[in-house]
């Protein structure tokens, strides 16, 4: 991070000094910047790195009696349980896919829905429905949770719609069926984000260079083709980068939403890897176990993200590293 | 990046914890502040300048700040906190009180016991025996269930088949003994009655299966077998062996009935999603007209609600029905002086100024402390007649039902040691609800009118209760502490995730038979018979003390 910090001065003036002279007329000019530098390492030391030592936990019969200095070692046993355990298989599974359909949806509704905003004329109406939409982002999601399981509990908004339409004959009981619940999940992630997510991409549309549209104008071109021929390639580096940033995200799936929203009949579709490491890890008090399932999400997800940067890599697009 | 969520869920209870910690022991105006953290959601939070905490405070110097589950379930909370190591200076750590003990978090009582003479009298030498944990030392006192002087039980305060006086008063307060007969009245009755007198649409049964409080769902079938609430297991007197209830030929036919039931439509669609907030609402708008429940998990919070709205004149108030599989005699028993021994009120190893804390558990359990605890102040909650006998006026009695009141007047500190039964003075209940002038005056006309009919005079009547539970009852207090160190509680633990996902699928199917048979398989997979083996060997423990302690007595 620091190189990035270094002046452009004429590398023949440089020549010139020496090493402590060059270093004594730098230093001042970018004192400050060293010491946020520092401020930022510091940080990233306390809050990333110090709690990592917690993952011996991971290696040992882990009892707070004893501590993480004389608690037993016994190498990779809760690696072992964990992976014979049929459950945490099932919430790999149900995280995995419940991230993936959030990474997809996260991506195709944000750029719609820029795309959509950056063609309306009216600027009051943009601003209204911009304004409008990225509103629930900061809403918590408990309280979206409670707003989605009130719409569609039995007497709720949605089955009393569907029955005044006449489109079903008895209340649905959304709750209890495993196909709905990844579609709830999902579209309570888009409800909440899509307006916020589409930001960035507002924003990245509005450097594109107004030349671009004019000449294709002149060639006669409509509405959608600017669209498809000038706004979304202008977007695809922002688009790689997104990607690249949040495919590392996909075992992040969640944690309140599954959390709350699930119940014992579609337990076995709705639980997370987070939700097995706070039941195993904290309420049944395994933190040996919970920090095992963790150790293997955070290794799962560095994968994922160097795999992702180096296919990025291999065709030539926009890379993190 | 899981780190991250563990650090952050760390965090949170670190901030928690250091907002207790710094008011642990602050003095304000020379009076000492406790804080505590009890296991379960508060069911009435008292306010700060809460009035009767005022006073108890000003008579022993004393007061605690009282924190209570919020969201998190009770494992979570006591992990985060064993995660951080730092505590409160009470805890009631509920079903993890064992793994606070082993943590190491506890302050033992051996030494301070003799030294406060209320606590000492809480139980006898046997009792406290039975409180000591591997290292042979008592860690906490548990806060309920002991009667003082003469029996005065007027609720069924344990788990039983509920059904609104309403229901009954229509069909003529019949004799409902099996389940049967239980769910054709609610059937008959629906028929005819869909809405509530206000108007609302029925909702026949429902269950409640909101994480641990399924037990509305999944052992009704030890109590249809005609056994008391031993929770986990039936014990079988005879022969003095643990019987699984979940396999037995009972529990088919009680889940296979309500398979038909849901079918039918009586059983509320939404039983298996909703959370008990939920529940509670649907119960304090009276249109369910039947449930299983413990009496302490709704009617403290829904009778206030039908008193202060006015509704106990249509007869929502909930009466228990001793119904069984085949009519078979049972012993619903009706649990008065039970003693839990698998939790309570522990003195953690954080707090600065432990004989201060005992002697807080101390002053409180004395009669002018719990009369103000129980009843209230006197003139104000309730008046003292020529008799010397506690009473309460009209308007007393709606001071005290209102939640309001109850938060800014009203100090029960609940969760610390009480008594129910009779008080010093010889004369009078320890609390209002066991009174009983009070319990009569303060009956629903309704409920009064549905005693009268069966000749019962309190709901403990109603079940024909037979007291006859044996030494080692009940056996939920050992169960409720396992936990997966040992092959026993491994077993337990799966065979209430296989119970959870599959009473549910049994209970909705549409093809019983199968669904019966897959959960079975599944159910026989968690390895029960280790369980049952762990539960043998605590019964037979059980067993021996109490041939030990009597002879040796």
């Amino acid at each position: 991070m620091a190189t990035n910090f270094t002046s452009y001065s004429s590398p023949n003036f440089d020549k010139k000094l020496s090493k402590r002279e060059h270093l004594k007329k730098e230093l001042p000019k970018q004192g400050f910047l060293l010491v946020a530098a520092a401020l930022i390492l510091i940080y990233g030391i306390i809050f990333y790195y110090i709690p990592l030592f917690g993952w011996i936990t991971a290696f040992q019969n882990y009892k707070p009696a004893t501590g993480f200095l004389h608690s037993e070692f016994i190498g990779f046993k809760k690696f072992q349980m964990l992976f014979e355990d049929k459950t945490f298989w099932q919430v790999f599974r149900n995280t995995v896919c419940m991230g993936i359909i959030n990474l997809i949806l996260h991506f195709a509704t944000a750029i719609i829905f820029a795309l959509l905003l950056n063609e309306l004329r009216n600027m009051v109406a943009k601003k209204f429905i911009q304004t409008i939409s990225y509103l629930p982002h900061f809403l918590s999601w408990i309280i979206v949770t409670a707003i989605v399981h009130d719409a569609l509990s039995s007497e709720g908004a949605i089955n009393e719609l569907l029955l005044n339409l006449h489109i079903i004959d008895k209340a649905i009981s959304f709750f209890s069926v495993k196909a709905y619940f990844w579609p709830i999940v999902a579209l309570s992630n888009v409800w909440k984000e899509t307006g916020w997510n589409a930001i960035i991409y507002l924003a990245a549309i509005t450097s594109i260079d107004p030349a671009l549209y004019e000449a294709a104008e002149i060639d006669g071109a409509g509405r959608w083709q600017k669209m498809a021929y000038i706004t979304l390639p202008s977007l695809k580096p922002t688009i790689m980068i997104l990607l690249l940033i949040n495919i590392g995200n996909v075992l992040n799936a969640g944690f309140e939403v599954q959390y709350i929203l699930g119940n014992d009949v579609i337990r076995s579709v709705s639980d997370t890897i987070d939700i097995y490491v706070l039941k195993w890890g904290i309420s049944q008090f395994d933190f040996s176990l919970g920090t095992a399932a963790g150790i293997f999400k955070s290794v799962v997800s560095i994968i994922i993200v160097f795999a992702a940067n180096y296919a990025a890599k291999l065709s030539g697009e926009e890379r993190l590293f | 990046m899981k780190t991250r969520k563990i650090v952050s869920v760390a965090m949170a209870g670190l901030m928690a914890t250091s907002a207790i910690a710094a008011c642990n022991n602050k003095t304000a105006g020379g009076a000492k502040e406790f804080s505590s953290f009890f296991c379960t959601a508060a069911t009435v939070e008292v306010t700060d300048d809460n009035e009767i905490k005022k006073i108890i405070t000003e008579k022993i110097g004393a007061s605690c700040k009282e924190t209570w589950l919020t969201g998190q379930d009770a494992g979570e909370a006591i992990g985060v906190l064993m995660a951080s190591g730092e505590y409160p200076d009470f805890i009631n750590g509920g079903d993890s009180s064992k793994q606070l003990y082993e943590a190491g978090a506890l302050v033992a009582w051996d030494d301070y016991i003799d030294k406060y003479p209320n606590i000492k009298e809480f139980y006898t030498d046997y009792e406290w025996d039975q409180f000591r944990q591997s290292d042979g030392h008592i860690y906490w006192m548990n806060p309920f269930d002991n009667i003082y002087g003469e029996d005065r039980t007027t609720e069924h305060s344990g788990e039983a088949f509920w059904i609104q006086v309403r229901v009954l008063e229509w069909a003529g307060y019949p004799e409902i003994r099996t389940l049967d007969e239980y769910f054709d009245l609610l059937e008959d009755y629906n028929a005819e009655n869909p809405e509530t007198p206000e108007g609302a649409t029925n909702i026949p049964y429902t269950i409640l299966c909101e994480d641990w409080r399924y037990f509305c769902l999944e052992n009704a079938p030890e109590f249809l077998d005609g056994y008391p609430n031993d929770g986990s297991c039936i014990v079988d007197p005879e022969t003095e062996t643990i019987v699984d209830y979940n396999t037995t030929p009972t529990a088919r036919a009680y889940f296979l009935k309500l398979n038909e039931e849901y079918h039918k439509g009586i059983i509320d669609p939404e039983s298996f999603t909703q959370t008990y907030d939920e529940y509670i609402s649907k119960l304090s708008t009276g249109r369910v007209l039947g449930m299983v429940d413990q009496w302490w998990d709704f009617a403290y919070t829904i009778n206030d609600i039908f008193k202060s709205s006015d509704t106990e004149q249509y007869g929502y108030n909930y009466v228990p029905v001793p119904i069984t599989i085949d009519g078979r005699d049972n012993q619903w028993y009706t649990p008065g002086g039970q003693l839990n021994v698998s939790s309570g009120i522990a003195i953690t190893t954080s707090c600065k100024d432990v004989e201060g804390a005992f002697k807080f558990i101390d002053d409180l359990l004395g009669q002018e402390i719990l009369d103000l605890r129980n009843w209230g102040v006197k003139d104000t909650d309730y008046y003292v007649d020529a008799d010397g006998l506690y009473a309460r006026t009209d308007e007393q009695v709606a001071n005290c039902a209102d939640t309001n009141y109850k938060s800014t007047h009203m100090c029960p500190y609940s969760y610390f040691p009480n008594y129910s039964g009779t008080s010093r003075d010889g004369i009078n209940a320890m609390t209002p609800s066991q009174q009983p002038s009070l319990f009569m005056a303060t009956l629903p006309e309704p409920v009064k009118a549905c005693f009268e009919a069966y000749g019962a005079e309190t709901y403990v009547d109603m079940l024909h209760s037979v007291n006859n539970a044996g030494v080692w009852f009940p056996m939920w207090s050992y169960s409720n502490n396992m936990n997966t160190s040992t092959d026993g509680g491994t077993a337990f633990t799966r065979m209430g995730e296989c119970k959870h996902e599959w009473l549910p699928v049994v209970v909705m199917s549409d093809d019983f038979d199968a669904d019966w048979e897959a959960y079975q398989a599944a159910y026989a997979e968690t390895k029960p018979e280790d369980f049952i083996a762990e539960m043998q060997q605590e019964l037979n423990n059980r067993i021996t003390n109490y041939n030990n302690f009597m002879d040796a007595n």
